[in-house]
């Protein structure tokens, strides 16, 4: 019932727009740097993995191409030292055969030797042989020996062409050799043996440099016949090993023009090792110098930076994972908040939205709400031409229940009667709170006087039960007014005010009740409202007035005071009586004002008898129960006595005994609080309630009044009689002072003169009058 | 046969080894200019470098022609000892090099401590060395740092 019907309430609307929109707008939200953060790191990985890779490849190349550079290099170098070295050996041999061939002198290597015609005789040992191959002379001592059973010497004897040797090993050093050798011609022209030379195969190799070739190089030169004469690789010099020849120099023989030497990577088949590996065929001479570098070597460099760039990209791309995680957490924590805080807006907007709808207290529509549910309900009844019924509650004495029971009470009872109402009615009624203890319940398409009267008793009934409150079992009852629609008004305004005055009807007729509205009590409640109008106004008009009763000592006979007692001096009226008007005085709490004047114009009174130069009168004035209860009484009354500066024991004011028993702790406070101004109380009506002594006791009254009620029949009541005597005893006991009230004659008057109590106003002595 | 000719090389061998005792017990190689020289001291290292050919000059200047002893020879052995601390083998493994890559010429030999004296002396070389205890006065003693 609290939710209205969606058609006609925009707000509701509006709050299911707005949702479903933020929705939408959240999912993109939280979409976005799922798939934006990882996509770039993939980008970036890609592209960081590509680049590396590239760098790799481009490092093996160029190292590759530098080690071909480096191979061909050697090799022109290589080949030109080979064949300078050649030259010089033959040039030497050349030199070694003319001469003795022109001098015929078996002894003259020695002195060739050191005219430096020969070569360094450290490194070559340079001998000359006869026909038969028996050594003849040498620069070396050592060599004399029979060399015809040599290869070189048997070639010599069919080739005029420089010969080279197989390498062979020294007996002794177990060095490797090759001998270089030439024929030697008789002056006949026929063999006369050979001049050959001697050197180290390790003399071909010494320019291998570590620097250039490495560790695993490979440095040498090999004949056609697939011999290696030598061969060195880092330290290790080597000869004699047969390999393929074709396998070196492939290609050979089928070129017409000695190429550039092509370098090729290959395991070389004598050790294994993969090399870049180039051969020369010399041009003058049967060999062909090779010269390899290991790949492992060459490319050392870049597998190194190769390993370097892996490692660095894998490092590089850890940390780009991290951050993009990293990343990814925070944006999706930011956005988790950012929504966060957006919902906290909407449903901070949705609350105040609500409460701007709803009653706080309950949760039921407020006035505003009710009112567009009200006018749009009106437009449907009158559309369709149906009925509709707005009943008016009021809570019964919810105000006496707010002030003795406290405000916290008064909102739970609020609370509870709202949920009971609720659960009385169906979905398709409303039930409003409109402020204070007012609620209305309308009730759409409601034709029946009947079923609503049955409405109207299940409220009556559900309101009824008891409710638990503050520890105690609390009874509540309710009035409702009825107004239907279209008999009793076809306006919101009018419906509201008829439901209003049937309530206040069934108020008046004893409350916890209902009652339909009809004519004659809006004619009832215009006289009521007239007279509160005019209430409203007396007081700013001084259109009230105080009477005054005297009070008499009984032995003496003196006037020792009075009480004053208000009038209303109506304009066209005339004198109205107290009881005609205060209560509607005391309900609609104009008795505030009306009250103050009161006591305001007692205390005037009072210093103008004092002017007169009569003796000091004490005055008293009645409390009610709403002035009683007024916050501002005792600022009030202390104001009073300022500005008159009369003595506050000259003002008396009277509550009566059931004003004490509501709330009885706050009652013995406010007491005690104007004893302290020096203000006397009287306790009013003694006799016609129940007020224990002790009540009596605990709250120290000055004066005890002993109602008219008590001493009417003292005559013919004997019972009367002694409670009388009973009171005035307890009293004097108490030491207040014995007022009886209401004496009429002079049975009454001698009676309480022997009962010893002290003062007595009435009839007897005289009526209220105006001052005289 | 075979255990005689056995026998016989194990003489010789242990009669070489005798010798070179002797020699380096009793022989000291000295660094020699001529008489008439003007350069009187050396440190060994530019002693070394002028006899691996790696300079062409004295300090002062002028042109160094060394001159070597004969391959295999004592004082041979001991000047490079002594100068460039290499052994027999190094220094010919050093000249294989340089012969063979073109960079240089081995320093003339002479065969015999006579012949150095003789070479100095006409002036053919500046610069030898040879068994302290044959120097006479045609040679000075070159003071080594």
């Amino acid at each position: 019932m609290s939710n209205p019907p969606t058609e006609s309430v925009e707000p509701t609307q509006d709050q299911n727009n707005t949702h479903s929109s933020e929705t939408q707008h959240h999912r993109q939200n939280i979409i976005e740097p799922i798939l934006f953060y990882p996509t770039a790191l993939i980008a970036a990985l890609i592209l960081l993995w590509v680049i590396t890779f590239d760098l790799i490849a481009t490092t093996h190349q160029r190292a590759r191409e530098s080690a071909i550079t480096s191979a061909t290099a050697l090799v022109y170098t290589y080949e030109a030292q080979v064949l300078r070295a050649l030259r010089e050996i033959d040039q030497s041999l050349n030199v070694a055969r003319r001469s003795y061939e022109l001098n015929n002198d078996n002894t003259m290597l020695p002195m060739l030797n050191d005219w430096s015609l020969l070569l360094p005789n450290f490194l070559f040992v340079t001998s000359i042989t006869d026909a038969d191959g028996n050594v003849i002379n040498s620069t070396s001592t050592i060599e004399k020996h029979n060399v015809s059973d040599q290869d070189y010497f048997r070639q010599q004897l069919e080739s005029d062409q420089l010969v080279l040797s197989r390498p062979w090993q020294d007996p002794y050093t177990k060095a490797w050799k090759l001998t270089f050798s030439r024929k030697v011609n008789t002056p006949e022209g026929s063999f006369g043996g050979i001049v050959f030379t001697s050197v180290d195969a390790s003399y071909f190799v010494s320019g291998y440099e570590e620097s250039q070739f490495g560790k695993r190089g490979v440095l040498g030169i090999i004949a056609t016949d697939g011999i290696f004469r030598v061969r060195r690789s880092g330290e290790d010099i080597v000869s004699g090993e047969k390999v393929n020849f074709s396998h070196l120099l492939p290609n050979n023989e089928e070129v017409e023009e000695p190429e550039e030497p092509v370098v090729k990577l290959q395991h070389n088949s004598w050790d294994k090792v993969k090399r870049y590996t180039v051969a020369s065929q010399l041009y003058e001479f049967p060999l062909a110098v090779v010269v390899g570098l290991s790949e492992e070597e060459q490319l050392q460099g870049a597998v190194q930076l190769k390993r370097v760039y892996l490692l660095r990209a894998s490092a590089a791309s850890f940390a780009m994972i991290i951050i993009a995680v990293v990343l990814l957490r925070l944006s999706l924590q930011l956005k988790q908040s950012r929504q966060k805080a957006l919902q906290e807006q909407i449903s901070h907007a949705k609350k105040v939205e609500y409460l701007a709808f709803h009653d706080s207290l309950t949760g039921l529509p407020n006035r505003s709400f009710f009112s567009q549910l009200l006018s749009h309900d009106i437009a449907e009844a009158k559309r369709y031409k149906r009925h509709l019924a707005l009943l008016f509650l009021d809570l019964d004495r919810f105000k006496v229940i707010n002030d003795t029971l406290g405000h916290d009470v008064g909102d739970e009872l609020l609370k509870q009667v709202a949920q009971r109402l609720t659960k009385a009615l169906r979905e398709t009624d409303t039930v409003a709170r409109l402020g204070g203890d007012e609620f209305v319940v309308l009730l759409p398409e409601m034709n029946d006087e009947k079923q609503i009267s049955s409405v109207a008793k299940k409220i009556l009934s559900s309101v009824g039960k008891p409710f638990h409150l503050a520890g105690q079992d609390l009874r509540v009852t309710v009035s409702i007014g009825i107004s239907v629609f279209p008999l009793d008004g076809e306006d919101e305004q009018t419906l509201v005010k008829n439901a209003d005055i049937a309530m206040y009807h069934a108020k008046e007729r004893g409350k916890n009740n209902f009652r339909f509205y009809s004519d004659e009590l809006s004619t009832d409640s215009l006289e009521r409202l007239a007279l509160e109008s005019s209430l409203r106004l007396a007081v700013d008009r001084g259109e009230f007035l105080l009477h005054y009763q005297e009070k008499h000592d009984l032995r003496s006979g003196e006037i020792t005071g009075a009480e004053a007692l208000l009038r209303w001096q109506h304009p066209t009226l005339g004198l109205i009586q107290p009881m005609q008007f205060l209560p509607l005085a005391e309900e609609t709490g104009l008795i505030i004002p009306i009250g103050k004047w009161v006591i305001e114009a007692a205390c005037k009174q009072v210093s103008k008898w004092l002017e007169e130069g009569l003796p000091p009168r004490c005055i008293s004035v009645n409390l009610t129960e709403r002035q009683f209860t007024d916050a501002h009484l005792l600022d009030d009354i202390a104001k009073i006595l300022h500005s008159t500066g009369i003595n506050p024991a000259q003002l008396e004011l009277e509550i009566t005994e059931s004003l004490l028993l509501r709330n009885f702790d706050r009652a013995l406070k406010t007491l005690s609080k104007i004893k302290a101004l020096g203000v006397r109380i009287a306790i009013d009506n003694f006799g016609t309630s129940y007020t224990s002594l002790s009540t009596l006791d605990k709250f120290h009254f000055d004066t005890l009044k002993i109602d008219g009620s008590v001493i009417r029949d003292i005559a013919n009541e004997p019972s009367d009689k002694q409670l009388t005597e009973a009171i005035i005893s307890v009293g004097r006991t108490m030491a207040m002072t014995i007022v009886a009230e209401g004496v009429e004659t002079q049975e009454q008057a001698d009676f309480l003169l022997a009962s010893s109590c002290d003062q007595v106003q009435g009839f007897y002595y005289d009526k209220p009058a105006p001052p005289s | 046969m075979n255990s005689k000719k056995q026998a016989q090389h194990i003489l010789k061998l242990a009669l070489l080894a005798i010798c070179f005792f002797m020699a380096s017990a009793h022989s000291e190689v000295v660094v020699v200019v001529s008489a008439t020289s003007p350069i009187t001291t050396l440190s060994k290292n530019q002693v070394a470098k002028i006899f691996l050919g790696k300079s062409r000059l004295f300090p002062d200047g002028s042109k160094a022609q060394p001159l070597n002893q004969s391959e295999g020879s004592l004082e041979r052995d001991a000047f490079y000892q002594l100068v460039s601390g290499k052994s027999p083998a190094q220094v010919k493994a050093h000249w294989s090099k340089l012969i063979f890559t073109g960079r240089g010429q081995p320093p003339k030999e002479a065969a015999t401590n006579d012949a150095v004296k003789q070479l100095l002396a006409n002036g053919s070389v500046n610069i030898s060395y040879m068994d302290r205890a044959t120097i006479d006065d045609s040679v000075k003693i070159l003071e080594l740092q």
